[in-house]
C-alpha cells in the first residue's frame, strides 16, 4: 500500500472506529460511574453526604484561579494553557473544521489561523514543561503511575507533527509521513481517552461526588464486621433492603 | 456461570454491533444498508426476522394449549419458558418490522387505514393482538415481584383462560395468514412451494417447529445454567413434533400429487435439490431422531433434532419468502452484511432479555444464582486507584458494556458513509472511443454508441488548431487525451487532476508549498488552480471552462459538451432535431457491424475487433 | 369512460419522447442505473421506459392498471387504490412502506426510492392529478409523434386494437396483451412480436391475482370463531371429565382411565 493509502485508511475507517469509540467509551465510563455512584449510596448506612460543598468543590476546581494558583503558580499556568491548546486547536482548527464539513456536511466557527499556531506551539511546550515536571519534582514522580509521564508526551505528537505539516517547506514524502504520524498519534489518543486518566474530561464533574461517597467505606470495614460477629471465614455479606435483588437466595440458604 | 458471562459477552457484542449498523440504516435509508432492490424487495429481514420469528414463537400458544386446555399439568413447568419465548420473539418480530418497513414510524397506519382483503393486514393484526396477549399472559411473573402490581395479577390470572384461547385462536390466523401473503404471487414462487393451501402448510410446520423450538430453548438453556435438563419432558414433546411434521410432509406431497406437479421432482435443476434438502433439515431428519426410541429419548439427540427442525422451518421461511421466487430479474438477492447484522442483532437482544428474566423473575421453578455474582458482596477498596465492587456488579456490567461499546465502534468503522447522491451507483469503467475519420463512442462497451463525425467536426471548428475547444485538460504535450483517461467512470463524477503526477517522488516532484499556500490547509480549495500554471491548457472560445478540479461523470460530459453546441446550432440552422437524443443515439449497434461508418484503417478485412458480445440486436428494417 | 393506452409496438420507433414527457409532467428528477435498478429502465425516477424486446422491437413499458390489481388487494393499509377514472393511485401518506405491493404486481412494476431515508412507492398513475382529473390525456400518449401510444376508453380501444388486428393479420400477433391476463388490464398492447419477455417469459392466468387470497381471507373470521368455539368446548369437556373423575356423580361412571391430570 502507499503512503496516500495508508493515510485515507487513517482518517476513514480507523478514524472512525477510534473516534466513536471515544464517544461511547466516555458516554459508557460515565453511566457506569453514575451506576457505581448509585450502588454506593445504596450500601452507605447514613445517606449523610455534604452535597453542598461537594457541589461548590467542583465549582472551585473548574475555576483556573483557585488555592493552586496561589501555590503553584508556574504550574498552574502551564496546565491552563495546555488545557487550552488541547481543547481548543483539535476542534476549532480551520482545516479541522473544513475535514469535519466534509464528512458530515456542517461546519462551526474557526480559529484564526494565527491564534491556532500559537496556541498549538504553547501547548507544545507545555506539554514539555509538564513532563519535565513530572520527572524533576520529587513529590510529582512519587505520585506518578506510568501513564502520567506517557500522556503529556503523547499529546504533544500530533501538535508538533501538525504545526510541521502545516507551515515547515517539506518534500511530499516527508509531509506525508509526518500526515500519517500525525493522525495515527491523534487517532491513539482518542482511542486511550475512555480509558486512562483523560476520561476525567466527562468524568470530572462527578469526582468531587464520587469521593464525598466513597470515603463513606472505611477499608475492610466488611471484614471487620464479619469478624466481629465471629464469620471471619465466610465471604462478607450485608443485608440489603432491596426488592429486586432481596429475594434471591443462596444455594445453601435455599436448601 | 462461566458459559452465560462467555455468551452474554458475544450477545452484547452482536448487540452493539447492530445498534451501530440501526443507526446507519436509519440515518441513509434501505438502499444503503441492504442489498434489497426492485426486483427483491424483501430479502432476509422479512423471511427471517418476521416469518422465521413468528414460527418459532408457536411454541408459545401449543404449549398453554397443552395445559390450559388439554390440562396435561405435566408439562406446566415449562409454559413460562414458553410463553416468554414467545413473548420475546413476537416483540423482535416487531423490532426487525420497524427495520424493514421505510417508514416504520407510519406502522400505526394499519389501526386506522383499513384493507381487510389484505393479507398483511390480518397477519399484522393478529400480530399486535397477539402481542397484547401475551404480554397479559406473561405479566403475572414479574407482577408476583411488584408487590404493587399484587392486585393486576390476581386480575390476569383470573382472565387466563379467555387469553390463552384468543391467543391460539389468533395464532392459528396469523400463522396461517403469513402463508396466504404468497397465495398472490403464484407466478414467482416456485411450483414445488407454491400451493393453495400454503395457508394451512404454514400453521401445520409452525406447530410441529414451534415445538422444535421449545425443546432447543430448553436444553440450551439448561446447558448454559448448569441446570439439569428436562430430557424426560421433552421426549413426550418430541413425540408430539414428530407426528405433526408426518402430516406436515403427507400434506405437501399429497397437495404437490393433488395438482400434477409431483414431475418437477424429477426435473434438473438446483431447485429440485433444494426442495429435498428444505424437507430434508425441516422433517426427514427430525422426524428420524424424534422416532427412534434411542434417539427420542437422548438429551443431545433432542437437542440435535430440534435444532434441525429450527434451521428448517427458517430454511423453509427463507425460501417461500423470496430465495426460490423466479422471474424477478437474473440477479439473485444475497443479504449484505449490515443486514445480517441488523438480525442477528435482534436474536442477540431478544436472548439477553430472555436471560435477564431468567435470572430475575421466577420463570423456571428455581432461579438460578452465581455464586460468584452476589450482589450483597462488600466492595474491596485498594489505596490508590479504583475501588472494587466487586464481580456481581462491576466486573459483568463493565464488561458487558465493554463488548457493546467496542463492537457499534467497530460497526462505525465498517460502515462506509457516501453521501445520497452517490449511493447505489454501480460503476462501469470508460473504454475510449475508436474510429478515426467517424469515432464509434461507446462508454460503457454495452453497444448503445454514438458514431460521432470527428473528422467532420474538426473541419467545422476551424482546423487542427479548435482541438483544445472540445479537449480539455489534456494531458503534457498531447493534443488530444482520450476522454477515459480522466473521466474514468460512467456515472460518478471522476478526478481530473493527479496529485502524485505533481508531488510523487516519480513525478514531477514539486514542493507542497508549490500549489498550497503555508499555514493554509492543503486541500484542493485552497490550493492554486491548474490554468495559474498550466496557461495553455484552456484555449481560446473553449467549450468547457476550467474551475475545479473535479471532472463531471463521463455521460455528463459528453452530454454537456455536445448537447450545449447542439442547442445553440439548433436556432441558427433551423434544425429543430439537433438536440434531440435520436440526433445522436440512432439506435443500437455493433462497432464491427456498422457498414455505414467509415472506420478508416480499422476494418481490414480478416481482422476482428475484439468485443463483448451482445444480446440480440438485428436492425429491425 | 374507463381511461386507457393502447400501445401498437410496430409504430413505436423507440424516440422515448414519452418518457421524457412523463419526467417533465411528473417533475422526476435525473436518474442513473443503480445497484437496486432492474434491467428494464423503471425506476422510482422513470415511471415508463422504452425496452428492446426481441428482435429490436421498442415496447414501452409501464403500469398497466389491471382491472383488479394484485397491488390494491396486498396493500395492509390501502394506500393504492383503483379509481373510478381507470387508474391506480398512490397515497403517499397511508404507506408505511411494507413493499408487499412490489412482491405482488405479476408484472414488477412498482419501484422504490431506495437511496432515500423516507422512501416512497414509485409508478405511473396517469397522470390522474395532474391531467386526467381535467379531462387531459396523460402526457406520454401526447408527447408520441407517431400515435403509437395512444389514450381512449378501454372498449373503444380493444375494438380498435382488434380492428388493426384484422386490417393486418400477417403482420400482428393476434392478441390483444392486456385484455385478458389477470383478469384485464387498462393499458393494452398489440404486437408484431410475442410481448412473454415483458412479464419475464412466465405466461400470466387469466383469473386474477387478488381471487387467490380472497378464499382464504373469507375464511379468516370463521376459523377464528372456529378455533375459539372448539378450545371453549374442549376446555369444558375436558373440565367436566376431571371433575366427573374425581367427584363421580349419581349414575355417571368415571370414563375409562386416561390421564388428563
Amino acid at each position: 500500500m502507499s503512503l496516500e493509502s495508508w493515510l485515507d485508511f487513517a482518517r476513514g475507517p480507523l478514524f472512525r472506529l477510534c473516534f466513536s469509540l471515544m464517544i461511547l467509551g466516555l458516554l459508557r465510563i460515565l453511566v457506569l460511574t453514575i451506576l457505581g455512584m448509585k450502588e454506593a449510596w445504596d450500601r452507605s448506612a447514613d445517606k449523610i453526604v455534604p452535597w453542598r460543598d461537594l457541589t461548590v468543590q467542583t465549582a472551585k476546581w473548574l475555576v483556573p484561579v483557585s488555592s493552586l494558583w496561589r501555590k503553584r503558580p508556574i504550574y498552574s499556568a502551564v496546565s491552563v494553557v495546555f488545557h487550552a491548546g488541547l481543547l481548543l486547536v483539535p476542534l476549532f482548527l480551520p482545516a479541522h473544521v473544513l475535514l469535519w464539513k466534509r464528512a458530515v456536511g456542517f461546519a462551526w466557527a474557526e480559529l484564526p489561523q494565527a491564534l491556532a499556531d500559537w496556541l498549538t506551539l504553547a501547548a507544545v511546550a507545555a506539554g514539555l514543561g509538564l513532563f519535565a515536571g513530572r520527572v524533576f519534582h520529587s513529590a510529582a514522580r512519587a505520585l506518578s503511575r506510568r501513564q502520567e509521564y506517557v500522556w503529556p508526551l503523547l499529546l504533544v505528537v500530533p501538535f508538533a507533527t501538525g504545526y510541521l505539516c502545516s507551515h515547515a517547506v517539506l518534500s511530499p514524502r516527508a509531509y506525508q509521513w509526518l500526515m500519517l504520524l500525525h493522525v495515527f498519534a491523534g487517532n491513539l489518543i482518542l482511542l486511550l481517552i475512555p480509558f486512562t486518566k483523560i476520561a476525567h474530561c466527562v468524568l470530572f464533574p462527578l469526582s468531587q461526588y464520587v469521593s464525598g461517597l466513597a470515603w463513606k467505606f472505611p477499608p475492610r470495614a466488611g471484614q471487620r464486621v464479619a469478624e466481629t460477629l465471629g464469620y471471619a471465614d465466610r465471604p462478607t455479606w450485608v443485608e440489603r433492603p432491596r426488592v429486586a435483588t432481596d429475594r434471591i437466595l443462596t444455594p445453601t440458604e435455599e436448601a | 456461570m462461566a458459559r452465560v458471562r462467555r455468551l452474554k459477552f458475544f450477545l452484547w457484542a452482536l448487540t452493539g454491533l447492530a445498534a451501530a449498523v440501526g443507526v446507519f440504516r436509519f440515518l441513509f435509508g434501505l438502499g444503503a444498508a441492504t442489498n434489497l432492490s426492485d426486483a427483491y424487495p424483501w430479502g432476509v429481514w422479512i423471511g427471517f426476522d418476521v416469518m422465521s420469528g413468528v414460527a418459532l414463537a408457536a411454541g408459545g400458544f401449543i404449549v398453554t394449549a397443552t395445559v390450559y386446555i388439554f390440562k396435561l399439568e405435566r408439562f406446566h413447568v415449562i409454559v413460562r419458558p414458553a410463553v416468554l419465548t414467545a413473548f420475546l420473539g413476537y416483540v423482535a418480530v416487531a423490532v426487525g418490522l420497524l427495520f424493514d418497513l421505510g417508514l416504520p414510524w407510519n406502522i400505526w397506519h394499519m389501526l386506522i387505514y383499513w384493507n381487510p382483503h389484505s393479507p398483511l393486514f390480518e397477519v399484522g393484526w393478529c400480530v399486535m393482538l397477539y402481542l397484547t396477549v401475551l404480554t397479559l399472559e406473561f405479566l403475572p411473573v414479574p407482577a408476583e415481584e411488584i408487590s404493587r402490581l399484587a392486585s393486576v395479577r390476581r386480575f390476569l390470572v383470573k382472565i387466563r383462560l379467555p387469553l390463552v384461547i384468543a391467543g391460539i385462536g389468533l395464532s392459528t390466523l396469523h400463522q396461517s395468514s403469513l402463508g396466504s401473503l404468497f397465495l398472490i404471487m403464484p407466478e414467482y414462487l416456485h411450483p414445488l412451494w407454491y400451493s393453495p393451501i400454503l395457508p394451512v402448510l404454514f400453521l401445520v410446520s409452525a406447530i410441529g417447529l414451534g415445538l422444535a423450538m421449545v425443546i432447543f430453548e430448553s436444553h440450551t438453556t439448561a446447558y448454559f445454567y448448569y441446570r439439569k435438563p428436562e430430557t424426560h419432558l421433552m421426549a413426550s414433546l418430541a413425540a408430539a413434533a414428530r407426528w405433526v411434521l408426518v402430516v406436515y410432509l403427507a400434506l405437501r406431497f399429497a397437495d404437490l400429487a393433488w395438482r400434477g406437479q409431483l414431475h418437477h421432482l424429477a426435473g434438473a435443476g438446483w431447485q429440485v435439490w433444494w426442495f429435498w434438502f428444505e424437507l430434508a433439515v425441516m422433517a426427514f431428519v427430525p422426524i428420524a431422531i424424534f422416532s427412534l426410541p434411542q434417539t427420542r429419548r437422548n438429551q443431545t439427540w433432542q437437542w440435535a433434532g430440534a435444532l434441525f427442525g429450527v434451521a428448517g422451518v427458517v430454511l423453509n421461511r427463507v425460501n417461500v419468502g423470496g430465495l426460490m421466487h423466479q422471474g424477478r430479474g437474473d440477479r439473485l438477492y444475497w443479504p449484505s452484511w449490515t443486514e445480517i447484522t441488523i438480525s442477528a442483532g435482534i436474536v442477540s437482544a431478544a436472548v439477553l432479555a430472555f436471560l435477564f428474566f431468567i435470572e430475575h423473575f421466577r420463570v423456571w421453578q428455581e432461579r438460578p444464582v452465581d455464586p460468584e455474582a452476589d450482589p450483597r458482596k462488600l466492595p474491596e477498596l485498594s489505596a490508590v486507584g479504583a475501588t472494587w465492587l466487586g464481580v456481581p456488579v462491576v466486573a459483568n456490567r463493565t464488561v458487558y458494556s465493554l463488548a457493546f461499546v467496542g463492537a457499534a465502534a467497530l460497526g462505525f468503522a465498517l460502515i462506509h458513509p457516501q453521501p445520497a447522491s452517490s449511493r447505489g451507483i454501480v460503476p462501469v469503467p470508460v473504454h475510449n472511443a475508436r474510429g478515426a475519420d467517424v469515432l464509434w463512442i461507446d462508454g460503457n462497451l454495452d453497444g448503445y454508441g454514438v458514431a460521432f463525425p470527428h473528422a467532420d467536426h474538426e473541419k467545422r471548428e476551424g482546423g487542427k488548431k479548435s482541438c483544445a475547444r472540445c479537449h480539455h485538460m489534456n494531458l503534457p504535450r498531447d493534443k488530444a487525451s482520450p476522454c477515459g483517461v480522466c473521466h474514468r467512470d460512467m456515472y460518478a463524477p471522476s478526478d481530473a487532476f493527479r496529485h502524485d503526477w505533481h508531488a510523487g517522488p516519480r513525478g514531477a516532484a514539486l514542493p507542497c508549498v508549490k500549489c498550497h499556500t503555508p499555514g493554509r490547509p492543503r486541500t484542493k480549495e485552497t490550493a492554486k488552480t491548474c490554468d495559474q500554471c498550466h496557461k495553455d491548457l484552456v484555449a481560446e472560445g473553449a467549450v468547457i471552462k476550467v474551475k475545479q478540479y473535479q471532472a463531471p461523470s463521463y455521460t455528463e460530459a459528453m452530454h454537456r459538451l455536445c448537447v450545449g453546441c447542439h442547442v445553440e446550432r439548433a436556432a441558427s440552422r433551423h434544425k429543430p432535431d439537433m438536440p434531440r437524443c435520436a440526433w445522436c443515439h440512432k439506435e443500437r449497434r455493433r462497432f464491427v457491424d456498422a457498414p455505414d461508418l467509415d472506420f478508416r484503417g480499422l476494418r481490414a478485412p480478416g481482422s476482428e475487433v475484439v468485443l463483448p458480445p451482445l444480446p440480440e440486436s438485428k436492425s429491425k428494417r | 369512460m374507463h381511461a386507457a393506452i393502447l400501445t401498437d409496438t410496430t409504430k413505436c420507433i423507440g424516440c422515448r419522447e414519452c418518457v421524457i414527457a412523463c419526467k417533465k409532467e411528473n417533475r422526476l428528477p435525473p436518474d442513473l442505473p443503480r445497484r437496486w435498478s432492474r434491467d428494464d429502465g423503471l425506476s422510482a425516477r422513470n415511471w415508463t421506459s422504452v425496452v428492446e424486446g426481441p428482435g429490436g422491437a421498442y415496447v414501452r413499458k409501464q403500469c398497466r392498471h389491471c382491472l383488479e390489481p394484485a397491488c390494491v388487494a396486498s396493500c395492509p393499509v390501502g394506500a393504492l387504490t383503483k379509481t373510478d377514472l381507470g387508474p391506480v393511485v398512490y397515497d403517499a401518506r397511508k404507506c408505511m412502506g411494507c413493499r408487499y405491493c412490489m412482491m405482488a404486481c405479476p408484472y414488477g412494476i412498482p419501484r422504490y426510492d431506495w437511496d432515500q431515508t423516507v422512501p416512497y412507492i414509485r409508478k405511473c398513475i396517469l397522470c390522474y392529478e395532474t391531467r386526467l382529473k381535467k379531462g387531459r390525456q396523460p402526457a406520454c400518449t401526447e408527447a408520441c409523434p407517431t400515435k403509437a401510444t395512444i389514450f381512449g376508453d378501454r372498449d373503444e380501444l380493444i375494438e380498435l386494437a382488434k380492428a388493426r388486428i384484422r386490417e393486418k393479420p400477417d403482420l400482428y400477433v393476434h392478441r390483444v396483451w392486456g385484455e385478458r391476463e389477470v383478469g384485464g388490464a387498462s393499458v393494452l398492447y398489440i404486437s408484431d412480436v410475442d410481448l412473454k419477455f415483458l412479464t419475464y417469459n412466465r405466461e400470466l392466468p387469466p383469473e386474477p391475482m387478488p381471487q387467490r387470497t380472497k378464499l382464504a381471507m373469507n375464511a379468516v373470521p370463521f376459523t377464528f370463531a372456529g378455533v375459539v368455539a372448539a378450545m371453549a368446548g374442549l376446555n369444558w369437556i375436558i373440565d367436566r371429565r376431571r371433575k366427573l373423575q374425581e367427584h363421580p356423580e349419581g349414575d355417571e361412571a368415571p370414563q375409562e382411565g386416561r390421564s388428563n391430570g
